[in-house]
């Protein structure tokens, strides 16, 4: 079995039993029509759609994350060539981590960080 | 070395995982029965899985401009990739699938949660829930990161993203002595991604439980079941990036990992209720400037030891 | 085989329950918490996760609008019950259970759709909710049957009558004017009072929504950025809050720009609006006498319920339970001896963790002097201080109260003060501390804001107790 057929075959397994739940549910739960709710506000109705353009105070962070994710691209493979490819490997890696960390540094003195 | 791709593990992984789950979930459901001065026995410990019946009975509810397909996408996500994360998982000899790059695989099907969440939490157009979707991106932009780099230190102690050969190299020694912060920081990685405990947030009481306040029925038993089905996928990867796998004396490897993971698991439920939800307007700070640096610092030092191996 | 009829017996064997404290039932409710958590059934914050609604408290005709709502909000198998004193929890708590398991209730109850719970459309339609407290008896004799009482008019405002939840079924009506409803909500908090009974076909200009709720509008951020508000409120029915208090907040994200406190429900006209933590010192100025010790016990207990609901809040389940249960203790009147060890387990676990300090550092800021200003004369003045001064300084009152449990020596009231300041009937405690309120929630996150909250804790049946006082004079 390649690795390919084993992540599908464990993707429909899965699915399957998710699939199975709901079917089982279907079959057993009571009444045949959904309830028409309204979303909890602590027993007062809506007074609004609740999707909307959320206020995304940490947006910097997102950012700082942004680059700390690429950076890990390249550290997944750079985990299996430091012996081949000797100090230097290691090296520049940490000199480039070294110049992130420092971003950082620089963001939260700046108050990135904290944002209540 | 590991043997991969047998067909019944397909079957076996997902089935361990299960139960592995069921037995945190019993674990927890005993140390609530002490803790609230109840007799504590087998009857206590399974009570919770009443809500299995329960939740096929409940009728369905419709909110008004849910966004059902999302909301559903989401809630099924997260269980799923719990069950997927375990394709590169090996117990004791055996995984499912021996991918080169399996450590990779696990962190993509764990951040998978953070999509999964946010659309749970976006779908049913409720407002704490929303509130509850965002707060996961935000503990997410806190915990990840640690994560990633106590991954990463595993890996660079191997020199491979093989999980079978992380295990394999600590012969002897295992990560979890030589790299304590890295351990730390995939343990709290692992509460974080399950959004159990002081990792909440976005399931918070306070929120009259955000993220799962709307959901009922079979989505609210998946939702859930997916929280402790991600703390015990973690407790078992945990063991051999860290606790070297199926090694040790006298027992067959199986049971090595599965003592292992066991208290692995035994630690992160009693873990669980030692402290309050850490918010991540707090977290985010502490993450970025003590423990990235630290887990940085963390990965230096096994490719400092390779270079001189 | 009955597979459903399974199913319900297994809801029967473990419900989850959604308990709603109405004004003056926190008796009820402590007894109720005993009950559940020794029978472990666990209670939920939304009707969603709930099978059982348990309404716990005396009649509240102010409160019926909001009870329904979220009854129509639980999908079947459920059952609803009431108790209106202690001594009711546990038969209510049965009948629930029975009601659960029974397969007939449960099916008619699946199969009559929300249309059938409120859905008489009409006469309803302009009453108002939030006006105060005068016009309680008045509501209490209209709608005829409970159940039949349309609960959709709670919000006031020109779209009182067409609700989100009608909406959803007739869509295709003269529901326009949700928009407008949302601007008079904002504009004054709580709806206009006055006839909005003509303005149901006013609607038809305006774009059609789904659902019959229009999305959220801009306001100006205090950063000066124009985004979407949200307008949510917090109470009257919500886990780990003080029952009947309600507070309207504009979100912005999760961030509470603005916040405005509703004048809190009171109980049915004639009925024990009695303060519960303040019963030793109401008993004293009522000309009985009262020992010392039954105060301080009561205070101590005060402390300990709230110091459940701030760990909840914080995410501590697992001390909050334990606060709770050294409250059940201290209220049944179990001995120092029996108490002390584990309350000093307790103040020590929670008074020393680092983690919950720095979580609740900076929160919610009132200096001693501030708290002067504004009359708060309790804890929360003494602490002086963040969220963090205030649990602290319950846990130092606990202790301080501990040798005293026993005192026979006749209360004072001027000396001993009550769990929330220095007791009067015409100006209680917790009017002051609500007064603080909306001041701390502006510009707070949402987790901090119910950290606040739970840190000052008003118990708003104080208030009630001072209109019955002003009742009796005027």
């Amino acid at each position: 079995m390649s690795a390919t057929t084993a992540a599908l075959s464990l993707l429909g397994i899965s699915l399957i039993a998710v699939g199975g739940v709901y079917g089982a549910a279907s079959v057993v739960r009571i009444g045949s029509g959904a309830l028409g709710a309204a979303p909890f506000g602590s027993g007062l109705e809506p007074t609004e759609h609740a999707v909307s353009r959320f206020h995304v105070r940490w947006y910097t962070v997102t950012m700082l994350f942004l680059a700390f994710d690429m950076e890990m691209v390249f550290m997944y493979p750079w985990t299996r060539v430091i012996s081949a490819m000797g100090p230097s490997a290691v090296i520049e890696m940490f000199v480039f981590l070294a110049v992130l960390v420092t971003g950082v540094v620089y963001a939260w003195r700046e108050g990135a960080l904290r944002w209540t | 070395m590991v043997e991969a791709g047998a067909w019944w593990t397909l079957l076996a992984a997902p089935g361990l995982l299960v139960v592995l789950a069921a037995l945190a979930v019993a674990g927890n459901a005993v140390l609530d029965a002490r803790n609230a001065g109840r007799p504590v026995g087998v009857a206590g410990a399974v009570r919770p899985f009443l809500d299995v019946p329960r939740a096929l009975v409940v009728q369905p509810r419709r909110l008004p401009a849910a966004d059902r397909l999302l909301w559903r996408a989401g809630v099924v996500t997260v269980p799923v990739a719990a069950v997927l994360s375990t394709l590169v998982i090996p117990f004791g000899g055996h995984v499912v699938a021996d991918l080169s790059v399996g450590v990779v695989w696990f962190n993509a099907m764990e951040v998978l949660t953070w999509a999964g969440l946010w659309l749970a939490g976006w779908g049913p157009n409720a407002a704490f829930s929303l509130v509850g979707g965002y707060r996961f991106l935000a503990q997410g932009l806190a915990y990840e990161l640690p994560l990633m780099f106590a991954l990463i230190s595993a890996a660079t102690g191997a020199e491979s993203l093989r999980v079978g050969d992380i295990a394999a190299a600590q012969d002897g020694l295992w990560y979890a002595v030589w790299m304590p912060v890295a351990f730390a920081a995939y343990l709290a990685g692992v509460l974080a991604f399950s959004f159990l405990g002081p990792f909440a947030y976005p399931a918070g009481r306070d929120l009259a439980g955000g993220v799962l306040g709307e959901v009922s029925g079979v989505d609210r038993l998946l939702l859930r079941a997916g929280r402790w089905l991600w703390l015990a996928s973690g407790a078992a990867m945990a063991v051999p990036l860290f606790l070297g796998g199926g090694a040790g004396p006298g027992l067959p490897a199986w049971a090595w990992s599965l003592v292992k993971t066991l208290l692995v698991l035994g630690l992160l439920v009693w873990g669980l209720r030692r402290l309050p939800v850490i918010r991540a307007d707090r977290y985010v700070e502490f993450a970025w400037v003590v423990l990235i640096p630290l887990t940085i610092v963390q990965a230096l030092v096994p490719a400092v030891v390779n270079l001189n191996r | 085989m009955d597979l459903t009829g399974l199913g319900l017996r297994v809801t029967a064997a473990r419900p989850h329950v959604l308990l709603a404290t109405v004004p003056g039932g926190a008796a009820v409710r402590l007894a109720a918490e005993r009950l559940l958590s020794s029978r472990d059934w666990p209670q939920v914050p939304t009707p969603a996760q709930a099978d059982l609604l348990l309404v716990a408290g005396p009649d509240s005709p102010e409160s019926q609008a909001a009870l329904e709502r979220l009854w129509r909000d639980l999908p079947a198998p459920r059952a609803r019950v009431h108790a209106r004193t202690a001594d009711e929890v546990e038969a209510a708590l049965d009948a629930g259970r029975a009601l659960l398991g029974s397969p007939a209730v449960q099916h008619e109850s699946a199969a009559l759709p929300a249309e059938a719970g409120g859905h008489q459309e009409g006469e309803h339609g302009s009453r108002e909710r939030h006006e105060g407290d005068g016009q309680a008896p008045g509501h209490g004799g209209e709608g005829g049957g409970q159940g039949e009482r349309r609960a959709d008019d709670a919000h006031g405002g020109p779209g009182g009558g067409h609700t989100p939840h009608d909406a959803g079924q007739d869509r295709e009506a003269e529901h326009g004017d949700g928009g407008q409803a949302h601007d008079d909500q904002d504009a004054d908090g709580h709806g206009n009072p006055g006839g909005h009974g003509g303005h149901g076909g006013h609607g038809g200009g305006r774009t059609e929504m789904p659902g019959g709720l229009p999305m959220a509008e801009q306001g100006a951020d205090r950063d000066g950025l124009a985004l979407d508000q949200l307008h949510v409120s917090l109470g009257p029915f919500l886990a780990d809050w003080p029952a009947g208090l309600t507070i309207r907040l504009v979100l912005q994200g999760d961030v509470v720009q603005r916040a405005g406190v509703d004048e809190p429900a009171t109980p049915a006209a004639g009925g024990a609006a009695e303060p519960y933590w303040a019963q030793p010192w109401l008993r004293v100025a009522s000309g009985e006498r009262v020992p010392v010790g039954e105060a301080v016990r009561r205070r101590a207990a005060a402390h300990l319920d709230s110091l459940g609901r701030l760990l909840a809040v914080a995410g501590w389940p697992a001390e909050a339970v334990r606060a709770r249960r050294l409250r059940d203790d201290l209220l049944s009147g179990a001995p120092r001896a029996a108490v002390a060890p584990r309350l000093e387990r307790f103040t020590r676990r929670v008074g020393r963790s680092r983690t919950l300090a720095w979580l609740t550092s900076g929160i919610g800021v009132v200096t001693a002097q501030k708290a002067r200003e504004a009359g708060v004369s309790g804890p929360a003045a003494r602490a002086g201080g963040d969220v963090t001064a205030r649990y602290r300084q319950w846990l130092t009152d606990i202790r301080r109260d501990l040798p005293r449990l026993e005192d026979a020596a006749p209360l004072d009231v001027a000396m001993e003060e009550s769990p929330r300041g220095l007791w009067s009937a015409e100006d209680p405690p917790s009017a002051a501390l609500i007064a603080l309120l909306p001041r701390l929630l502006e510009g707070a996150e949402l987790a901090a804001a119910r950290l606040v909250v739970a840190s000052l804790d008003p118990e708003p049946d104080e208030l009630a107790a001072r209109s019955a006082v002003e009742v009796a004079r005027g």
